[in-house]
């Protein structure tokens, strides 16, 4: 929803304004994670197009965010209780990415304000979930701050300033994809900035998904799951009885 | 080299998890018992998923305890009947123990119950066997013969009812105690990803009075159709057996268990039991450590609503 309201948002925005536009594309459309799957570089890369002549040497900027599959969070907060560490205030965080990043050209302050800066959610520290479960948004916000340190503890919320021009209107941008990404649709949104405004944005989507052999394991685990336990049992049943006869031999 | 768990959703070390099956293998071959108290805590410790951790232990302790029990069969020291009786409990307490476990997901008190639970089960076990343990080689050392083991048993396990006829073990007790000790084991085997046979053990000894000999035999067939039931229920109800970690483990918990034998020939059963005893209460002092120093970050997070 958010990247479609955002792409709306800019088009109507971003007509007046110079033809300046963006091409970007990725690496790779799919992610395929397999047995030896440890993780991989995802390379974003694009030009800005309708750069006039007279205006070559304005400053441009492009951020490349890529945002994973949402999902709810409940953020527990520990308390001292005779002298034990207890889980006692819980808060809900509905709908956040599992997965984000930010690559740009230069540090984001210098890229734009902090007001635009929050209201497209650039930045690791600007993920806000859909709704938290209280009325009282300040309440919450200790809670956000903790599932953001969280998920970039766990190498999963990016933020680096990896876009690198090649020449005035070429740019590339290497973004990792750790091991421990949920499986889902992810948006790759290539945003280029003016003087501190978004005037092009677009967005890809991307896949991560398990193939082969992994892939098959997982819709067995899922969809087979009383034969796929009893083949769990099977196989330690026969390492067990195998051990045994080693046993004997020894014996 | 490493390889991508389907169902944890992470990529690990082979090696790493190979070792460590190896390990607790070697222990287990050692000391007689399941390993499963030290695999749970080190897979936790090494980063895969607690719910994960729990479930594929299991798997792991079929394999050990059936090869176990299959040992002791051929020596003829299982007492089928005693075993049949715990596992009439045992299934019963697997149920509840699974039932229990998704409540207190819910509630985000699982991990601290389940800590405490270790620090509470293995303090006290360790405690008691590092003290019997103790004094028999104290004894031993003062030249002493080890204090005769007496066959009357806790008076207050003859006044139970429902008694029945144990000839492997030359007893003739209540149904009550061992059906209690099966349910017991049921619950830990689901609560916390163990046999139970660090329990089971004392006990049977201890308070059934059961002969040593047939003790390792007949514990080891009610855990291994439990931790088989948990397998398929944690399965079923969680999707959270991963069978890749279960393969690497299995396999070098296999090779582990060889080497755990033959170590344990060459020692003493007090000494056995002494060092088990020192293990046990090791992995006790860790988790309580892990309950009352103050953590490194106060927040907790759970992603996916649980």
């Amino acid at each position: 929803m958010r990247p479609l309201a955002l792409l709306l948002f800019l088009w109507v925005t971003a007509i007046p304004a110079r033809a300046e536009d963006l091409v970007s594309g990725l690496s790779q459309d799919q992610i395929r994670i397999t047995s030896n799957y440890t993780g991989t570089d995802l390379t974003v890369f694009g030009a800005i197009e309708g750069i006039e002549p007279a205006d070559a040497n304005a400053t441009r900027d492009v951020v490349v965010v890529i945002r994973g599959p949402d999902a709810d969070m409940v953020v527990r907060r520990k308390v001292r209780i005779a002298g034990v560490w207890i889980n006692r205030d819980a808060m809900a965080l509905r709908d956040m990415p599992t997965y984000y990043s930010v690559a740009s050209s230069r540090p984001l302050a210098k890229i734009a304000s902090r007001e635009t800066l929050e209201r497209y959610q650039i930045g690791v520290a600007n993920v806000q979930p859909e709704s938290v479960g209280t009325h009282n948004p300040a309440k919450a916000e200790p809670f956000r701050v903790a599932a953001i340190a969280d998920r970039a503890h766990a190498g999963l919320y990016l933020e680096d300033t990896s876009v690198e021009f090649l020449g005035n209107s070429l740019f590339r941008a290497r973004v990792p994809i750790p091991a421990t990404v949920q499986r889902g649709e992810y948006t790759a949104e290539v945003l280029l900035f003016r003087d501190g405004n978004v005037v092009s944005a677009q967005s890809t989507p991307l896949y991560v998904d398990q193939f082969g052999f992994e892939r098959r394991l997982f819709n067995f685990a899922h969809r087979n799951a009383l034969a796929y336990g009893l083949t769990t049992v099977l196989m330690a049943g026969l390492f067990g009885w195998l051990s045994s006869l080693m046993f004997r031999s020894r014996s | 080299m490493e390889i991508y768990l389907p169902i944890a959703e992470m990529s690990v070390h082979w090696l790493i998890i190979l070792g460590l099956g190896a390990v607790v293998g070697f222990l287990s071959g050692m000391f007689g018992v399941g390993g499963g108290f030290l695999l749970t805590p080190l897979l936790i410790f090494y980063g895969i998923p607690t719910s994960i951790a729990v479930a594929t232990t299991s798997s792991h302790l079929t394999a050990s305890s059936l090869s176990g029990a299959i040992a002791q069969w051929r020596r003829r020291a299982v007492d089928f009947k005693m075993a049949a009786v715990m596992l009439l409990g045992g299934l019963a307490g697997t149920v509840l123990g699974v039932t229990l476990l998704g409540l207190l997901h819910r509630s985000g008190q699982s991990d601290l119950v389940i800590s405490l639970l270790y620090v509470v089960m293995l303090g006290s076990v360790g405690g008691i066997m590092l003290n019997e343990s103790a004094r028999s080689l104290l004894a031993l050392r003062g030249g002493a013969p080890a204090p005769a083991r007496r066959r009357s048993g806790h008076a207050w396990i003859h006044g139970l009812p429902f008694k029945l006829r144990f000839r492997q073990s030359r007893l003739y007790i209540s149904a009550i105690p061992p059906l209690g000790l099966g349910f017991v084991v049921g619950i830990l085997s689901a609560l916390m990803g163990v046999g139970g046979g660090f329990i089971i053990v004392p006990a049977m000894i201890y308070l059934l009075r059961m002969p040593t000999n047939v003790v390792m035999g007949t514990s080891l067939v009610p855990i291994v159709v439990v931790t088989a039931a948990t397998t398929i229920l944690q399965a079923v109800q969680n999707y959270s057996v991963d069978i890749m970690l279960a393969l690497v483990l299995v396999a070098g918990g296999t090779i582990g268990a060889q080497f755990g034998v033959r170590m344990a020939s060459r020692l003493r059963g007090e000494q056995l039991r002494l060092l088990l005893a020192i293990l046990v209460l090791i992995v006790a002092a860790r988790l309580l450590y892990g309950l009352v120093a103050t953590p490194g970050v106060l927040y907790s997070v759970a992603v996916g609503g649980s």
